[in-house]
């Protein structure tokens, strides 16, 4: 977070433009009619617990808001935010009557509201924030602090400094009642607090920008989340593609897959047609290959048509030991008797609902069932 | 035979369901065949015909209504007049399908509707993958990616029978 800050901080210097800054200066006046709105609830929201800040609050409207404004992008850049974020619990909310007489009555403005601006952050957090905002909020704030780092530079030194010199002050005085209320915002050593402060320093980021994309462009969000979403498809499908990892550019990767399901398809149909050729020549070859299949057949002498006698002998063997083949080469491992139950059952089942359906020879079907499964647990236990 | 390990299948794994299915269509058709001319060429294509349907349905049943693509296949092999009827209606279907595809790629090079993939792609990839017409690129290009699963599988699977079938 903190090294992300530098960089932009570095390239804060390098970018000022004029138009930016008069994006800003809209965006300014925008964000000051809502201020407005998001304190009034917020002062509704803390009036029982501190009536001194509500009328604080509700004196400095006018002329906090503008601070208010400055006020973060006036931090981004230095060190001092995580004090920043973390201070105003502290400061303004808990220890206000002590307080109030040590800083001066400008400051205690900003505490105010940066405190609000804190709680709203969390408030809005749940419900504004979404991930899928967060690069395009990143692009954004580069310009953004650009602009307001530079039309704020003159004040920033002297914020900087008065803000460092309270905040270390009414931590130590406050800390004790804040510990009681506010005990996940504040940790006590300092490591914790820059965690913690990096934390609360992204999601007000995410907060102010996420709330700055969707009033300006939600058109332009959708449309990046839905890329991002057909982005990771494409990558799916380049795992399950082969050949499509060295191509880049979606529009070549779409051209590999749709020759690939092309080819499947292809493959499907030469492969029926194989089959189709191969099973009318089926019935040609002798039955040397299943001889103790044959053997093992009483019911076959019984059977009334010899013409397609082969075919019922065959193809109960043959889903066997289809499946055996596929059992061997490409399945997880499962316990043989298991796999070889399950398979023999449901492919009687399937055979007897076939028989059942189709009513084209049914006795056949039904007297080849039992020995089916009788070969295939002989298979198994080969 | 006797060399084949003791068989470790997934009877609920989908190449296990579409096997099993897809043999019990193929020893239908066989049962069904009949007995003289089984050799000549027509008869020879007509099986192929109805292979290839058999492999298809058993395929979407196998993944049953989950994906839109297998229910659009059903629904297609469902509405499919039995005959050569259908063979001429499909080549129709096939051939209003190439004049609309041209439409739409003189359309989508003009406009370059879709900032990501060119429309052009994206209309082939819809023709391939059944129900896919009707899909926007995000749920185009998940059932590309199960069908492409499916297609594997049922390619391994019948190569499998394929092999066993051949001498």
């Amino acid at each position: 977070m903190l090294h992300r800050l530098e960089s932009l901080e570095s390239c804060n210097y390098n970018g000022m433009d004029v138009a930016v800054l008069e994006r800003q200066a809209a965006r300014l006046k925008w964000q000051q009619q809502n201020y407005v709105v998001q304190n009034n609830n917020l002062v509704e929201l803390c009036a029982s617990s501190m009536p001194q800040f509500q009328g604080l609050s509700g004196s400095n409207l006018g002329s906090g808001q503008m601070v208010q404004l400055k006020r973060p992008e006036v931090f981004l850049g230095s060190g001092d935010f995580q004090e920043f974020v973390n201070f105003p619990v502290a400061g303004a909310e808990f220890g206000d009557s002590e307080k109030l007489d040590l800083v001066p009555p400008e400051a205690a403005a900003d505490y105010c509201i940066s405190r609000t601006s804190s709680c709203q952050m969390t408030a809005l957090n749940t419900s504004v924030m979404k991930e899928e905002r967060e690069d395009m909020v990143l692009e954004k704030m580069e310009s953004t602090t650009g602009s307001g780092r530079e039309s704020f530079n003159k004040r920033k030194p002297e914020a900087v400094a008065d803000h460092k010199g309270k905040n270390k002050r009414i931590k130590g005085e406050g800390e004790s009642e804040v510990k009681t209320k506010c005990s996940t915002e504040i940790s006590r050593n300092s490591s914790k607090e820059n965690s913690k402060a990096s934390e609360v320093q992204k999601l007000d980021y995410i907060h102010v920008r996420a709330r700055r994309g969707q009033a300006t462009d939600s058109h332009s969000l959708a449309e990046r989340a839905r890329r991002e979403k057909i982005s990771m498809k494409m990558k799916c499908l380049q795992d399950l593609v082969p050949g499509c990892n060295k191509i880049t550019g979606k529009a070549g990767m779409l051209d590999e897959i749709i020759n690939y399901v092309q080819s499947l398809q292809r493959q499907v149909e030469f492969l029926s047609m194989k089959i189709a050729a191969l099973n009318s020549s089926v019935e040609n070859l002798p039955m040397k290959e299943f001889p103790a299949y044959v053997a093992n057949f009483p019911a076959a002498a019984k059977l009334p048509a010899m013409a397609g006698l082969p075919y019922f002998q065959l193809n109960p063997l043959q889903k066997e030991s289809v499946n055996c083949m596929l059992n061997e080469s490409m399945l997880p491992p499962q316990t043989a008797t298991e796999g070889i139950a399950s398979a023999s059952v449901s492919i009687s089942e399937q055979s007897l609902s076939s028989s059942s359906m189709t009513q084209l020879q049914p006795f056949s079907t039904w007297n080849m069932d039992p020995q089916c499964l009788y070969n295939m647990y002989n298979m198994g236990f080969h | 035979m006797n060399k084949y390990n003791p068989p470790r299948m997934n009877p609920s794994s989908l190449r296990s369901r579409f096997a099993t299915r897809f043999l019990r269509s193929l020893s239908e058709i066989n049962a069904q065949k009949p007995t003289a001319s089984s050799s000549s060429p027509t008869e020879i294509f007509r099986r192929y015909r109805r292979i290839k349907v058999a492999a298809d349905k058993s395929m979407a049943y196998s993944v049953r209504s989950r994906r839109t693509w297998s229910r659009a296949m059903l629904w297609k092999l469902r509405t499919r007049p039995c005959g050569r009827r259908s063979v001429k209606t499909s080549t129709i279907v096939r051939k209003t399908r190439h004049e609309k595809q041209n439409k739409n790629t003189t359309t989508a090079t003009t406009t370059g509707e879709d900032g990501v993939v060119s429309g052009v792609e994206a209309d082939e990839l819809r023709e391939l993958v059944p129900g896919g017409e009707a899909m926007d690129l995000y749920n185009l290009l998940d059932e590309t990616a199960h069908y492409i699963k499916c297609l594997t599988t049922q390619v391994q699977v019948m190569k499998k029978i394929a092999d066993f079938y051949s001498p």
